[in-house]
Formats: structure tokens, sequence, C-alpha cells
């Protein structure tokens, strides 16, 4: 019980370290591909503790969806954060929810930013909130089925036995319908963290900024805690990404494994930011009525790799 | 059909053949069209090498190389040339738009799967490349349809050829060299009467838009 209790706050205090310094890591690397030097990779750090040094501004017209709208958010995304399996499949969380409910955890972080953005009556929170809802209208889908299509191969959809029954598999996991729901869930990944066909995380003030449009009215320590759980939230889907289709390397108890596993976990995190920089680096930015066909392209993607493995057992 | 050589390979391989016919069909651009429908053909190209490999036939040696020069090489730049000797717009023009047509490509799959399905099949590896090559000629009469350019018809019944050279390979292990040649031939001179064609309907209409050829009825 008590180990159970320790494993819960160390896979949240994991979570919180490292998720600012992805962050910084994407936007270093980022910068290397622009021959810039780039903002030390600890900013984000010094960034959150200035922005919590800080009070907010609040407008007058808000109501206390304002105020709630960041803690919710906050909150469940760190709910969906116990349920991912980040280091080791045994996960103190993992009774209580599946994929599907990680999956509406994050949408209801999604949801309640994009309500608080429309409660400013702002112009710019309007407009950025029908974006996200419009833009997260397309990912669900997708995301849901990319899940799909290796849950249905395992036979699970708990994220943790899902990993652990890749693991068992061995190489022959590799399939052809492994692979393309993998594509599909890294269009997805681009999409959740708003990089940058989709969005992009670089600017401030341009007419084309879907996720800061909305939070552009906070301030201070509300916008020290969406900004962290904006990064939190990346983390966990970046940990998706890689658990969930390379698991290998995961320890699957509490015991001396976990040092070499987070080790592990840490290289294909950064592997993965590294290819998420190389994406943002080569692309421009879309128009936003193009976007229905990066998704769609994502969502076939997904919904092939389901077709193939139910061919593949003969169903 | 006993399980041949390679054939988690062929799987693989054909999964990727699925992957670029939603290319070519997912495009917005022309050229990215024809970049795709040449990495399909380079994809069958390698599926017929595996097939002769593992079967040690001379002749689909030979098939495997006629459709790397004709598929993969010859007819792609048929392509390029036609669109920029004629100009056309870069950007294809449809009557279904991108995702809708994405969609409804998805959906011929299960309906090919359950076709093939509701057959018989003989072994895993046969039901899938069949369920495969009859997708393929399914998206490819789809593709004809929404498409407005003569040009864009002129790959979607390329696409449709691919799906009946899949299923022939990979089910039969070729049809005789003759044939095979001569369907080769057929190939490459219809796409150059095409090629043609489009060059006169060009000429004619100063459009290559099939949308405004109805001017031809009486």
């Amino acid at each position: 019980m008590l180990v159970q209790f320790a494993l819960f706050i160390f896979q949240l205090l994991v979570i919180l370290a490292l998720a600012p310094l992805l962050s910084g890591l994407i936007k270093k690397l980022k910068s290397f591909f622009q021959i810039r030097k780039g903002p030390p990779l600890f900013q984000s750090y010094h960034d959150l503790f200035k922005l919590m040094r800080k009070d907010s501004v609040v407008s007058e017209n808000t109501s206390w969806l304002f105020n709630a709208a960041p803690v919710v958010s906050f909150a469940s995304v760190l709910a969906a954060g116990l349920m991912v399996p980040i280091f080791t499949t045994a996960l103190p969380f993992g009774f209580a929810g599946d994929l599907i409910a990680v999956v509406y955890l994050f949408a209801l972080a999604r949801f309640s930013i994009a309500l608080a953005a429309l409660d400013t009556g702002s112009s710019f929170g309007g407009m950025g909130a029908s974006r996200e809802m419009f833009i997260s209208s397309l990912v669900e889908p997708a995301m849901i089925l990319s899940i799909f299509a290796v849950a249905i191969n395992v036979g699970t959809t708990n994220l943790a036995s899902i990993s652990t029954e890749v693991i068992s598999q061995g190489m022959t996991a590799l399939s052809p319908s492994h692979l393309l729901a993998f594509v599909a869930f890294f269009i997805i990944t681009i999409a959740e963290t708003g990089r940058l066909p989709v969005d992009n995380p670089a600017t401030h003030l341009e007419l084309t900024m879907v996720h800061e449009a909305m939070i552009l009215e906070y301030s201070g320590k509300q916008l020290a805690v969406i900004e962290l759980g904006v990064m939190v939230k990346q983390f966990l889907v970046f940990a998706l990404l890689a658990n969930i289709f390379f698991p290998w390397g995961i320890s699957s108890g509490l015991d001396a494994g976990i040092a070499a596993s987070i080790i592990a976990f840490s290289i294909k995190i950064a592997v993965l930011g590294l290819c998420m920089a190389i994406v943002e680096s080569t692309t421009a930015k879309w128009r936003l009525f193009r976007l229905p066909d990066l998704m769609s392209i994502s969502l076939m993607l997904a919904f092939l790799a389901v077709v193939f493995t139910i061919i593949m057992r003969g169903g | 059909m006993g399980i041949m050589f390679g054939s988690e390979l062929m799987e693989s391989i054909i999964a990727l053949i699925m992957v670029s016919t939603f290319m070519v069909l997912g495009s917005k651009q022309l050229h990215t069209s024809v970049s795709a429908f040449q990495f399909q053909s380079f994809l069958l190209a390698c599926i017929a090498g595996i097939v002769a490999f593992s079967t040690g036939r001379i002749d689909i040696y030979i098939v495997a190389v006629l459709t790397l020069i004709i598929k993969a090489i010859l007819i792609p730049y048929l392509f390029v040339y036609v669109i920029r000797e004629l100009k056309v717009k870069r950007e294809v023009e449809l009557f279904i738009n991108i995702s809708p047509s994405l969609l409804i490509g998805g959906v011929l799959v299960v309906i090919s799967y359950y076709l093939v399905r509701s057959i018989g099949n003989n072994s895993q590896l046969s039901s899938y490349a069949l369920s495969t090559s009859m997708a393929m000629v399914l998206i490819g009469m789809f593709f004809m349809i929404t498409r407005k350019k003569a040009i864009s018809q002129m790959l979607g019944i390329l696409i449709m050829e691919n799906g009946l050279f899949l299923a022939a390979i990979s089910l039969t292990y070729g049809m005789p060299l003759l044939v095979e040649v001569g369907i080769f031939f057929d190939i490459l001179v219809g796409t150059l009467i095409m090629g043609v064609l489009i060059f006169r309907i060009n000429t004619t209409f100063e459009t290559i838009d099939t949308d405004r050829l109805t001017t031809l009825m009486e």
C-alpha cells in the first residue's frame, strides 16, 4: 500500500519535472535547425517560476468559469498522467481507467480551456475556442482509432497491459498495421500538442494562432498553471507514442529496473522530440481549412491499420 | 497456394501499396499523385521480384524488370511531360473533396474485404492480396469518376491496372509471359494514346477539364 502510494507520488513528480524539459529540448532542437542559439534548455522552468511569482489580472467581465478552468484542465491532465505508462507498467492508477479515459480526460482539459476562452467575451478567445474545437473534433476519432489498432491486436484497452503485451510479442509486433497506426498517431501528436502544420507554438500575436488565442486573457499564476498543463499534456502524448508503439525498455515491476527504464524512456522521448523538431522545421503552417485533409489522412491510416489487423487475424 | 518465401515482407509491401493508393487519392497536387503512383509501381515491381525469387521462374523476373521500367519510370515520366507541356494547373480539381473521398476510399476497402471473404479464402496472404487489389480497382474507378482533369482519369485507370496486376502476380504467380508482355505493351501504348488525346483535347477546347466537354453532345 505504502509502495503504491510512493509510486503514485513519484510518477507525478517525474511527469512534472520532465515535462518542461521536453518543451525546452524541442525549442533547442528547433533553433539548432534554424542556426540560432535558442533559449537555454531550462528556460521553461525559469518562465514558470517567474509567472508563479506574479499576480493574476482578471477581467471584470468574467465569471467563476475563468478561475476554475486552469485548475480543471491541470487536474484532468494530471489524472490522465497516472494512467499512462511512463517508466513502469505497474501503474498506481491502472485499474481506474484505460485509453478511452485518457483520451477523454485530455478532451475535458481542452473543453474547460475553450469554455474559459469564450467566458472572457474577447474576440480572440472566441476565435481560438472555435478553432480548437474544430481541430479536436477531427483529432479525437483518429486518436481513438490509432490506439485501437494496437489494442485489437493485443486484446486489451488498458494502456499498461498494451505495453506489456507488445513487449511479449517481440519483433513480430512491428507489423504493417502497427507502423501505420504509429504514423497516424504521430500526425495526431502534431495536432494534439499544437505544433507547426496545425498551430504555431512560437507565436503570440498572429491571426493564425489557436491555443495562444484561447489563453490570451490569462496572466500570472493562472497562466503558469495552464502552461504547465499544456507541457504535461504534450509530455503524456509523447509518452503514449513511445510506450504504446515502442514499449521496449520499460520496467514491469517496482524494483531496481526503474532507473534503467527512466533512462530508456528519456532516450525515446528525446528521439521523438528530434523527429518533431525536424517536422516543425521543414513544414510551413497550413491554412486552417486544409487541416481536415491532414486529419483525414491520419484517420485513414488508423482505419487501414485496424482493417489490416482484422484481415491478418483472419477474422 | 502455399506460403511462399518472405510472406511477412510481402504483407508489409502490400500494406505500403495500399497506403500509396491512398496517397494518390489524398494528394492535392498533380505531381504528388504521380510520384505516389510511381512509388506504388516500384512496390509492385518489388512484389514481382519476391515472387520470382521464391518460385525461381525466369519469366517472372522479366515481368518484374518490365514493371520497373515501364510503370515506375516511363509512364510517370510521360505524366510529368504532359503536365509540363500543357501547363495545366498543378492543383487537382475534383467533384468530391479530399477528405470525403478518403473516407469513401476507406469504405471501399471494407467492401472489398467483405467481398473477398465471401468468396472463401485459401490462405491468409492470398485473401489479403486479393482484397487489397480489389480495393485498388474500386478506388481507381472512384478516382476516375470524381476527378475533372483528363490526366487524373488516366491515373485512375493505371491504378486499376496496378490492382489487377497485384492480384495476378500474388495469386497465380503471374500470367504467361506472352500475355504479360502484351499487357505491358497495351498499357504503354494506351497511356501514349491517352496523352496524345489529351493534347488534342487541349488544342481543340483549350482546356482538359472533362466537365466542359459536354458541348460535344448533340
